[in-house]
């Protein structure tokens, strides 16, 4: 049986694409993997492959073409001659396959849960627009799926009358898969059941049997090779690589990248967006530590510094003093105050060397005066460095201390806060 | 630098050697007067005489065997096999007795004897004088055995081999007796065990022995012009081998493919390719590939000889699914 080239869905609002040119000609032996034609969608222009081996033949979208997604453009055939009948112009899944159930499914034209997007793997149905039983035309809103990004309307695809709806609505069901059929003539007992009773048909033939290189497929339709037992194929290279890094394989396959991955693939997996991948929250896993300080003595202190030592900038004040709490020699820090960022170097524990830094100095650590703020607590997540928040709280002060645990270890995060809270406590105590 | 033939490099190797080691002679089937089919040994005769440039009655295994016996009372024999297929003649002196007696004997005796002979196809010689037999010996401890890739590792090779106090196996190919490249007139020796980098690359590592470096050579120039960057590297002893500078070189390129023209299966593409997946496994990007000649006898038509053993495109078109990251061998 030859196989179908269908228009695929390479955007999220794509209902057609234009053949750009074809890369190979009628007759021509096509490998698995070959790219067999460019089609160009709103936004860009890419390569689609041949899902498997044979001969191009029945071609009937030209260069130039606009074709509705879905569509069967062309077969991979046995033979080079095979005299496979062109495709039917109007077909949104591949032609009818005759779903021969024991369980009383209905015979119709397929409707398959569609890729909508690049890193998708399976599509909520939110809600069956038409009952089982009713009549319903190719352009008829058949139901309505929730994808990781957005919610979007499918067309049923087929004029007829829905005969069976094999999800129902709530359910997560993989790309690809069968959920409705769709018969020529009234069904005598319309199906409506769950996906997970039984005997889900399995689409056949693939209907998604043209492939855009990166494009969201089930792992079980992979175009070059696939694991059965849920294993990666990688090389060690890039296994090891991706240890050292802390990236996650898995995340490609998600993401529908064809398996084998190589070093080269990395690349691909680095420029994936990381709030799809739960593992990255948790290993940015942030430190949040609070400190109390009952009475605000650093007010006072820093009226005395003022007038006694002529060192009027409060927030040199505070970078030196939370310097000196971080016991790592010179740093750089970052004041924010009143919506203000300034920068100031410290070296040794003497206030009064505490000068200004260049604005564009990457700060070793920020700290946030927000004892004006109507601010009782924060909780940022860990930023780029550590972040000391200073709050007013009743008659003192409370401190948070926000960083990453790559910046702090747990026991150097609790000995500089606690250290910052006795001089903001006792502010004489940094002079001694 | 002067260029000579590989036939001549040989030559004047053990010219040399003889003139500087009495103890030193040549012995094997028309290798006096005739200078072997191939004239590699052409006018050794006239200058050593019979007594050391031997003619002997047409019995390998007599005349390998009586340089065993020479080697272990203190002389150095360079035994001639006319041709490589002729070393299953030779199996039991060579493995049993030269690459053993050191061992047997508590180390109180040695078998300081060099047999040369050839291998090499696609010479319209067919099954049974187009063999590349290497792997037989390399596998018997005991036995070092050298493949030169050119006039210049012949010549030097062959003056360590007459130098070592082991058995040495050597393999010239038969094709390359007229091919010349650049030797230096001045003494030199190559050690055993050190491989040399023919072209330098970061894609991908080419392996080749004897003839196939040139194979290897050839496909990196093809690989080139597409934008892929092929480092080859001759071992030019297979044992020792050389695994620190292949290794070294399979991290650098993530990728290899080892080149021999011995049979492919259980041969030295596999020990070498096995090797680099044991010791630079979390280096690789891809499968290390071998490319033998097939296992099949070598066919006498010309048009089936060809396709047998390893070519340029080959090697090349194999290079490029591996830097593409295709799958080479469904798994």
């Amino acid at each position: 049986m030859p196989l179908d080239v269908i228009m695929p869905a390479l955007g999220m609002a794509q209902d057609t694409g234009v053949i750009v040119r074809w890369l190979k000609a009628p007759g021509d032996a096509v490998a698995e993997g070959d790219a067999l034609f460019e089609v160009e969608t709103d936004k860009a222009t890419m390569e689609v492959e041949a899902q498997g081996a044979g001969y191009l033949t029945g071609v009937v979208a030209e260069v130039g073409a606009e074709v509705p997604v879905g569509q069967t453009i062309a077969h991979i055939s046995k033979t080079p001659e095979d005299a496979a009948s062109a495709p039917e112009g109007t077909a949104r899944t591949p032609d009818a396959a005759k779903a021969s159930d024991s369980d009383a499914t209905p015979v119709g034209e397929q409707v398959i849960m569609p890729a909508l997007g690049m890193a998708q793997d399976t599509g909520l149905i939110v809600v069956w627009r038409k009952e089982p039983g009713a009549p319903v035309l190719a352009t008829d809103i058949l139901f309505e799926v929730e994808t990781d990004k957005s919610t979007v309307e499918v067309e049923a695809g087929h004029d007829g009358f829905v005969a069976a709806l094999l999800a129902e609505a709530g359910e997560e069901v993989p790309v690809g898969d069968v959920i409705a059929l769709i018969s020529a003539q009234k069904p005598d007992a319309p199906v409506s059941r769950s996906i997970k009773d039984g005997a889900s048909v399995v689409a056949e033939p693939a209907p998604v049997a043209g492939h855009p290189a990166p494009k969201a497929e089930k792992p079980s339709t992979g175009p070059t090779a696939k694991a059965q037992d849920g294993r990666i194929l990688a090389s060690p290279k890039v296994r090891r690589l991706a240890l050292e890094r802390g990236l996650d394989l898995a995340r490609l396959v998600k993401a529908g990248h064809p398996q084998p991955y190589h070093v080269k693939d990395l690349e691909l997996l680095i420029m994936l967006p990381a709030a799809t991948d739960p593992t990255t929250v948790s290993a940015g896993a942030a430190r949040h530590l609070t400190a109390d300080v009952p009475s605000d003595a650093f007010a006072a202190f820093a009226i005395w510094a003022a007038d006694e030592a002529g060192m009027s900038d409060v927030s040199a004040l505070l970078a030196g003093l939370a310097a000196a709490s971080l016991g790592k020699g010179d740093i750089t820090v970052a004041v924010e105050t009143f919506g203000k960022a300034y920068n100031y170097a410290v070296s040794g524990r003497r206030l009064g060397a505490v000068t200004n830094a260049d604005k564009d100095a990457m700060p070793d650590l920020r700290l946030r005066d927000l004892r004006n703020a109507r601010l009782s607590a924060v909780q940022m997540g860990a930023e780029e460095i550590p972040v000391l928040s200073i709050m007013a709280a009743g008659d003192g002060l409370m401190l948070t201390l926000e960083c990453s645990a790559e910046h702090l270890s747990a026991l150097d995060a609790i000995t500089f806060l606690t250290d910052f809270a006795g001089r903001m406590e006792q502010p004489l105590r940094h002079l001694l | 630098m002067r260029e000579i033939t590989l036939s001549q490099a040989v030559n004047e190797a053990i010219a040399e050697e003889m003139r500087r080691d009495p103890t030193t002679f040549v012995m094997g089937e028309d290798v006096a007067e005739a200078g072997t089919p191939f004239k590699v040994l052409s006018g050794l005769v006239s200058e050593f005489g019979t007594q050391r440039v031997i003619d002997t009655p047409i019995s390998e295994p007599g005349f390998v065997g009586m340089a065993v016996g020479a080697a272990m009372t203190g002389a150095r024999p360079i035994v001639d096999l006319m041709f490589g297929d002729f070393i299953y003649l030779v199996m039991d002196q060579l493995c049993n007795q030269a690459a053993k007696q050191h061992y047997m004997s508590g180390g109180k005796l040695s078998v300081p004897m060099v047999l040369r002979t050839n291998l090499g196809a696609t010479r319209r010689s067919a099954a049974q004088h187009s063999q590349s037999l290497q792997a037989l010996v390399a596998h018997i401890p005991g036995l070092k055995v050298a493949m030169p890739s050119s006039a210049y590792e012949a010549k030097g090779l062959m003056k360590t081999a007459i130098r070592d106090n082991n058995p040495v196996v050597i393999f010239e190919d038969k094709l390359m007796y007229q091919d010349k490249a650049p030797v230096p007139e001045e003494e030199f020796l190559i050690p055993f065990g050190v491989a040399n980098i023919k072209r330098e690359g970061h894609d991908i590592t080419l392996i080749g022995t004897s003839s196939m470096v040139q194979v290897a050579e050839k496909a990196a120039e093809i690989l080139a012009a597409e934008g892929i960057s092929a480092e080859v590297i001759d071992p030019r002893t297979i044992v020792p081998l050389d695994e620190e500078m292949l290794i070294n070189s399979v991290k650098k390129t993530s990728r290899a493919i080892v080149i021999d023209e011995g049979h492919q299966s259980y041969g030295v593409t596999a020990e070498i390719a096995s090797r680099l997946n044991e010791k630079a496994f979390y280096h690789l990007d891809a499968p290390v590939l071998r490319m033998g000649a097939m296992d099949v006898p070598v066919p006498f038509s010309p048009a089936l000889e060809d396709v047998t053993v390893p070519t340029p495109e080959g090697v090349a078109e194999n290079a490029r699914k591996l830097c593409a990251g295709r799958m080479i061998h469904a798994a």
